[in-house]
């Protein structure tokens, strides 16, 4: 019996099974149950210890609906992933082909760019709230020394919104620099040699060129961080906490506060359905085009 | 003669530019370390002085006095490799089986494993907190690291690595005797070392980072991570110094895994889109 056990399975197309069922299991109890479990849990009043009204049934999205602050937190984080997203992209763009070439200067220039990825979004945080310090930073000190006096950058509502993305930006374009560049470095160069004889300017050669022949590397970049940045949180929560008066107050920060801090876990559900929505509309809409491009 | 001269002009404004974007990048870090060492009552002068007078250590006593500093980089280095080991091991074999083993159900169960990387943590965080708490797994090591465990990414990036190896080598292992779980372990899983070094380097940098998780599963201040432990911090006190000694203590570590690993930085994030 053992024996018969053990050549079953031995065979490589039992043993496969062997191989993938760690991961698949715990792929199942830990990532698609809760995806299951979050549309059930949108529709009970209830705390951690699962207490409360119960079932409620669409109750938690009529609240949500009329809930002026997570209207609020939506508008904040389209309007986050609409002026990050682009001004990453482009300030990755514009340094991938200044440093395409593999030179020492590019080396050490790619190397730079990508060390805050490493840090966490909180030693960010700390750095930056220092710099921008409304009494003590330096920032603040250079600007009025220029003439700007007493600019608040921490604490504005129209200013604190725009430090946040410049952080993000900050933070992480050495991600598109160093995807771009690896892309542009697998463009043929004949094309630019051929280019270059018909005396095309290196501008005209970067958008007639360069910019087509890396366009699916643009969209997986585009596609990844507009994901990424309408799930921001970390620097939100260790910078602002969502102040000034909400204003950088994102749909994920929100979820948290509702859920996590007034322990009201089916409505931080109800409210996450909307992230999960807005994602999955980017998502469909990005696939539909590139089967449409496919197809023609 | 023209056109060298332009050239030359070129050159120098582009080195111009980068330099300046570098600068952007180095001399906030540079500040944060100078005033790490900088006694309180300098950090709060006006107007700020560039290079410190004092150089002290007060800052680096102190934060060990406000947190529980030593715990808290304990939590994170068990977090960090409790979430890459065990885990590096177990995407490692299912990427193997995908890529080199024909099995049916093969397609359906690789779907699935693509199709959890499209769900954004956030939207399953309540469900899944309530899930770790009901399994009594709150507050503890495993609720940190379990739900971790499998990572779709991961087994993702391996199983392109195994996919570009060629068909003899199992063919020989098996000629040899070896277990279908021996070509595996001892033939194919050396040939792959890169992208493993990769997936533990990306792994460890971002369990260090993480921020969400920690923060909803554990609550006891001796389960907090050094990340978690110094948002909390930061975000209930006013005290610069302190808060600019842990920012170092939690950047240098990563620092020197960037410096020795840079290759597997740079190498997973072209291939995975690292999330930021």
């Amino acid at each position: 019996m053992n024996r018969g056990l053990r050549s079953y399975w031995s065979k490589p197309s039992h043993a496969a099974y062997l191989f993938v069922a760690p991961v698949i299991l715990l792929l199942l109890v830990f990532r698609l149950l809760p995806t299951l479990a979050s549309f059930v849990c949108s529709f009970f009043d209830m705390n951690m210890f699962l207490e409360g009204r119960g079932f409620v049934g669409l109750d938690n999205f009529a609240e949500a609906f009329r809930d002026k602050r997570l209207w609020n937190s939506l508008l904040v984080t389209v309007k986050f992933a609409l002026v990050e997203v682009p001004l990453q992209m482009v300030v990755g763009l514009a340094l991938a082909a200044l440093l395409t070439k593999n030179t020492v200067r590019n080396r050490l220039c790619r190397a730079v760019y990508f060390m805050p990825i490493v840090c966490s979004a909180t030693a960010v945080a700390i750095m930056w709230r220092m710099f921008l310090h409304s009494n003590v930073g330096i920032m603040t000190y250079w600007l009025s020394q220029m003439g700007w006096q007493n600019v608040n950058f921490l604490n504005s509502v129209d200013i604190t919104f725009y430090v946040i993305v410049f952080m993000s930006v900050w933070r992480s374009f050495g991600i598109s620099t160093v995807i771009f560049v690896s892309a542009m470095q697998a463009v043929p160069g004949e094309l630019y040699e051929s280019a270059e004889m018909d005396g095309c300017s290196k501008l005209r050669q970067f958008f007639n060129i360069t910019l087509p022949m890396i366009r699916e590397n643009i969209s997986f970049v585009l596609i990844t961080r507009l994901i990424g940045s309408l799930q921001v949180f970390d620097l939100v929560f260790s910078t602002t906490s969502g102040g000034p008066n909400y204003s950088t107050e994102t749909l994920v920060y929100y979820t948290y506060k509702r859920a996590f801090s007034e322990h009201r876990m089916g409505y931080g559900s109800a409210v996450s359905m909307f992230l999960f929505v807005l994602i999955l509309l980017i998502t469909v809409a990005f696939y539909a085009k590139l089967y449409r491009e496919k197809d023609a | 003669m023209h056109r060298k001269i332009k050239g030359a002009v070129s050159y120098t404004l582009t080195t111009l530019l980068l330099a300046f974007v570098g600068l952007l990048i180095i001399v906030p870090m540079i500040w944060i370390v100078l005033c790490a060492f900088r006694p309180q009552t300098e950090i709060i002068r006006y107007p700020p002085s560039y290079f410190p007078q004092t150089l002290t250590l007060e800052n680096f006593i102190n934060i060990g006095q406000k947190i529980k500093i030593w715990t808290y980089i304990r939590n994170s280095v068990i977090y960090c490799l409790g979430t890459t080991i065990p885990s590096v091991f177990l995407n490692a074999l299912a990427g193997y089986a995908f890529a080199r083993i024909d099995f049916k159900g093969k397609h359906f169960l690789f779907i699935l494993v693509l199709a959890t990387m499209m769900i954004p943590f956030q939207v399953i965080m309540v469900p899944l907190f309530l899930e770790v708490y009901k399994l009594g797994m709150y507050d503890t090591y495993a609720g940190l690291i379990i739900p971790n465990l499998a990572a779709a990414i991961s087994v993702f990036m391996i199983r392109a690595s195994f996919a570009g190896l060629p068909k003899e080598l199992e063919e020989a292992g098996r000629l040899d005797g070896l277990s279908e779980f021996g070509i595996f372990a001892r033939i194919m899983l050396p040939l792959i070392k890169p992208t493993i070094v990769t997936v533990i380097v990306l792994g460890i940098n971002g369990a260090w980072n993480d921020l969400m998780w920690p923060l909803l599963v554990t609550t006891d201040t001796s389960m907090r991570t050094l990340t978690n432990g110094l948002a909390m911090f930061i975000n209930g006190s006013n005290q610069h110094g302190p808060s600019f000694a842990g920012a170092v203590i939690s950047i240098v570590p990563m620092f020197i895994l960037y410096v020795f690993g840079q290759k597997y930085f740079v190498e997973g994030t072209a291939t995975s889109g690292l999330k930021g």
